[in-house]
């Protein structure tokens, strides 16, 4: 039973979600089995997520691949649990954990019926084993289909609400999510035409060999991708969308939205320019200039964009803006350090955006009240809430012992290392930026005087899923361990494709 | 020039699928109708599902279909075909899925217009 | 009696549009077309229905329990056959590594697991498109 387990795991992590997902509707009346049932299998997930990540741990990083149907490589569809896989699906399977446990017994006011907060659990475990199988498929044309899986399911958690305005937004986004795959599958017919090969592997050694052939259709293939992923993922003149959309979602989906939808396009892009182009062919190109230039300008972008707004949920969505940047930059340093700097700011955003949506969406709920100015005093009468807001604000700044500086420390030494010295700078203003559109918000939470008021506490398992998540926040900046570990060999294994 | 002109006809798929890309990503980009926005939408995906079916193509090839006694030794690449199956399938979820929200929001606003929405939201907005 | 033709052109040929809807599902082992087209067929026959004897007529044959039970059977359908492989101890999905007779190709059993998984596709595809319609036509969006 182990061995099958074991032998299995890479495609368990992908298909269970999506298993669970579709038993869901068959007794969508009865809301407490739904919600059970979804908790129960996000724990067997984050188990089978946590085996993963300890197999490819103590293989010291080397992939397991696997072959579906046990068709191999260039024929079949491979799938390759990497450290890159394992860290991602970890987190992925941890924040969704969380945000069922703070979706329990809540979800009726914000959604609707019975049968609506059923199919908006089908659509997180959807997106949860689409992300899934983004971070550990090695097939071209699988990573298509897995983003229009995810796309599709975000548009519906986004038009979940019944407002006009949420129907808007999903549209919006809708558009120019379709424009960005669109894209992203011309792309890939570009890389397919060359090469000759879906296979992420089999296609890059062809390309090695061919790309002096017809050097324009890789220029095509590589703006394709990069606007295509650059839609999805929200860099700085493409996210027009992305504001919208988080921001109109009920309080999980723009957890699960923020923190993960948003990563798996970048991890896409990532296993797509460093295993399919190889970091040779960005230098060719120069795309790391351009990674460069546009991850810089969306950090600086995002960041006083976010400064201007005065609804707490839009300046958070602003804030993934700015996030992103960081990311997208660190995608641009080809070293090992810059590589996994971005990989664990990847991660520890996941975990940090999550807790600061989630605690925003009880703080918004409990007062009623969208602006950053209802919120005064609000800190005496949710303690717990707002303490993991601060402590998640605290980690998004970049302060030392939180999450968020082992991510910015490395994305500095990378960027030092790649003697790149203005994005440095815009690192270091990045997050004074973040201290300067996130501590108001906690100034007017602990310090203006109360109104009077009755304000709603969340309930229990809301408070246990704030808390674990601002316990992982500290957890990650002190012990950042195993995380660490995998990010840097997946890091590795990124660069070693010339 | 010569060579130019004759490659351009020899590879006239190709040609018609970026006509339709442009075509769609146009009407996408300009229109300010929902419904054109989703048309220009569909339309730069058949541009997408003409340039992978051409690249499956190979001229004289038969149709990859196994049957006894067939004396035919060249197919077609049935790869591409196969693959934007699926892109037609998730094309068709997109679109039904578009409708349904363009029929929400002309139930709350009463158009299909982006712009006269966004003009009715200020409006709201601004009482 | 205004659509006394079209009623009756209607049930003359709906039987064999669904019919020929599971026909192009079985055979999608074997010959172009497939789970999807199939299923679409089938669906559309439904359809064509409630547009012409109107939705509450095709409501009564087909309550919307039904539907989200077949649409959710569809997909894990798919899911149990995928795991028939690993019971046997190949990978997922696994067809003819899992001892699972192939048959003659070009035959109509050939193809071993395929045409087990195309019945449920099918299935599925179905009763999406027609969810979809009835959805939009009543407007419970």
């Amino acid at each position: 039973m182990m061995t099958v387990i074991t032998d299995n795991l890479p495609v368990f992590v992908v298909i269970a979600p999506l298993f669970v997902a579709f038993i869901l509707p068959t007794f969508a009346r009865r809301l407490r089995l739904v919600e059970g049932l979804v908790i129960i299998a996000n724990t067997l997930w984050i188990a089978g997520a946590a085996y993963l990540a300890s197999i490819v741990l103590s293989q010291n990083g080397i992939p397991i691949t696997y072959a579906l149907g046990g068709w191999q490589a260039p024929w079949g569809i491979e799938l390759k649990a990497g450290s890159l896989g394992a860290l991602f699906i970890l987190i992925i399977a941890g924040v969704s954990l969380m945000v069922s446990f703070f979706a329990r017994n809540n979800l009726t006011e914000e959604v609707g019926s019975y049968e609506r907060v059923a199919r908006f659990y089908v659509l997180i475990l959807l997106l949860g084993g689409a992300l899934a199988g983004m971070a550990v498929t090695n097939d071209l044309f699988n990573v298509y289909v897995l983003v229009e899986i995810a796309t599709l399911s975000c548009c519906g958690m986004v038009s979940a609400r019944k407002h006009a305005r949420a129907a808007e937004a999903a549209f919006t986004y809708l558009i120019l999510a379709t424009l960005g795959s669109i894209l992203v599958m011309g792309g890939i017919g570009f890389i397919y035409i060359i090469t000759g090969h879906l296979n992420m592997a089999f296609a890059s050694q062809e390309l090695g060999r061919v790309w002096q052939n017809s050097p324009h259709v890789v220029w095509m293939a590589f703006s394709f991708f990069l606007v295509g992923f650059g839609v999805k993922a929200a860099v700085f003149p493409l996210h027009v969308w992305l504001p919208d959309a988080h921001s109109t979602a009920p309080a999980p989906a723009s957890a699960i939205l923020s923190g993960l939808a948003v990563k798996g396009y970048l991890i896409c892009l990532l296993k797509i320019l460093y295993n399919v182009f190889g970091q040779t062919l960005m230098q060719q190109y120069a795309v790391q200039r351009i990674l460069v230039i546009v991850g810089t300008l969306t950090i600086m972008a995002g960041s006083i964009l976010a400064l201007t707004q005065d609804e707490l949920k839009r300046r958070l969505a602003f804030s993934t803006v700015a996030q992103v940047g960081y990311i997208f930059f660190g995608f641009s340093l080809i070293n090992t350090k810059g590589l996994s700097g971005a990989l664990f700011y990847l991660v520890s955003h996941a975990v940090i955006k999550s807790t600061l949506f989630l605690a925003a969406g009880a703080m918004i709920s409990a007062t009623g009240e969208g602006k950053i100015s209802g919120l005064a005093g609000i800190g005496r009468k949710m303690p717990i809430t707002v303490a993991a807001f601060t402590v998640a604000s605290l980690g998004l700044i970049g302060i030392p012992l939180f999450s968020g500086f082992i991510g910015k420390w490395y994305l500095l030494l990378g960027s030092m290392e790649a003697g790149s010295v203005i994005p440095a700078v815009v690192i270091i203003a990045g997050s004074v930026l973040c201290a300067a559109y996130l501590l108001p918000v906690i100034r007017v939470a602990y310090f203006e005087p109360t109104p009077e008021v009755d304000v709603k506490d969340p309930g229990l398992s809301q408070k246990v899923a704030l808390i674990v998540l601002a316990a992982a926040v500290v957890i990650l900046g002190i012990l950042p361990g195993p995380f660490m570990e995998l990010a840097n060999m997946a890091a590795t294994e990124l660069l070693v494709l010339k | 020039m010569k060579i130019l002109l004759e490659k351009l006809i020899i590879n006239y798929p190709y040609f018609a699928a970026v006509i339709l890309f442009i075509i769609g990503a146009l009407t996408v980009l300009t229109r300010s109708n929902l419904f054109k926005k989703l048309i220009g939408i569909n339309i730069m995906e058949s541009g997408i599902f003409l340039m992978f079916v051409a690249a499956g193509n190979i001229r004289g090839g038969a149709v990859p279909i196994l049957e006894e006694g067939s004396s035919r030794s060249v197919y077609i690449n049935p790869l591409p075909s196969a693959l934007m199956l699926t892109g037609i399938v998730v094309s068709v979820s997109v679109t039904a899925f578009a409708l349904a929200l363009i029929l929400r929001l002309y139930k709350e606003y009463g158009t299909t217009d982006a712009r006269r929405i966004a003009e009715i939201r200020s409006g709201v907005l601004k009482k | 009696m205004r659509d006394f033709i079209l009623k009756q052109v209607a049930s003359i040929i709906l039987p064999f549009v669904c019919i020929y809807g599971f026909y192009v599902i079985l055979h999608g082992a074997v010959s172009p077309g497939g789970s999807f087209a199939g299923g679409i067929i089938v669906g559309l026959s439904f359809i064509a229905f409630s547009t012409v004897y109107g939705i509450e007529k095709c409501r009564a044959k087909l309550p919307e329990k039904a539907l989200v039970w077949t649409e959710s059977f569809g997909t894990l359908w798919y899911g149990i056959m995928g795991m028939a492989g690993i019971i046997k101890g190949a990978p997922f999905l696994a067809n003819k590594l899992a001892g699972i007779d192939v048959g003659v190709p070009g035959k109509l059993i050939s193809g071993g697991l395929i045409s087990f998984i195309g019945i449920g596709v099918g299935i599925r595809v179905a009763s999406t498109i027609i969810t979809l319609f009835f959805t939009m036509m009543e407007e419970e969006l």
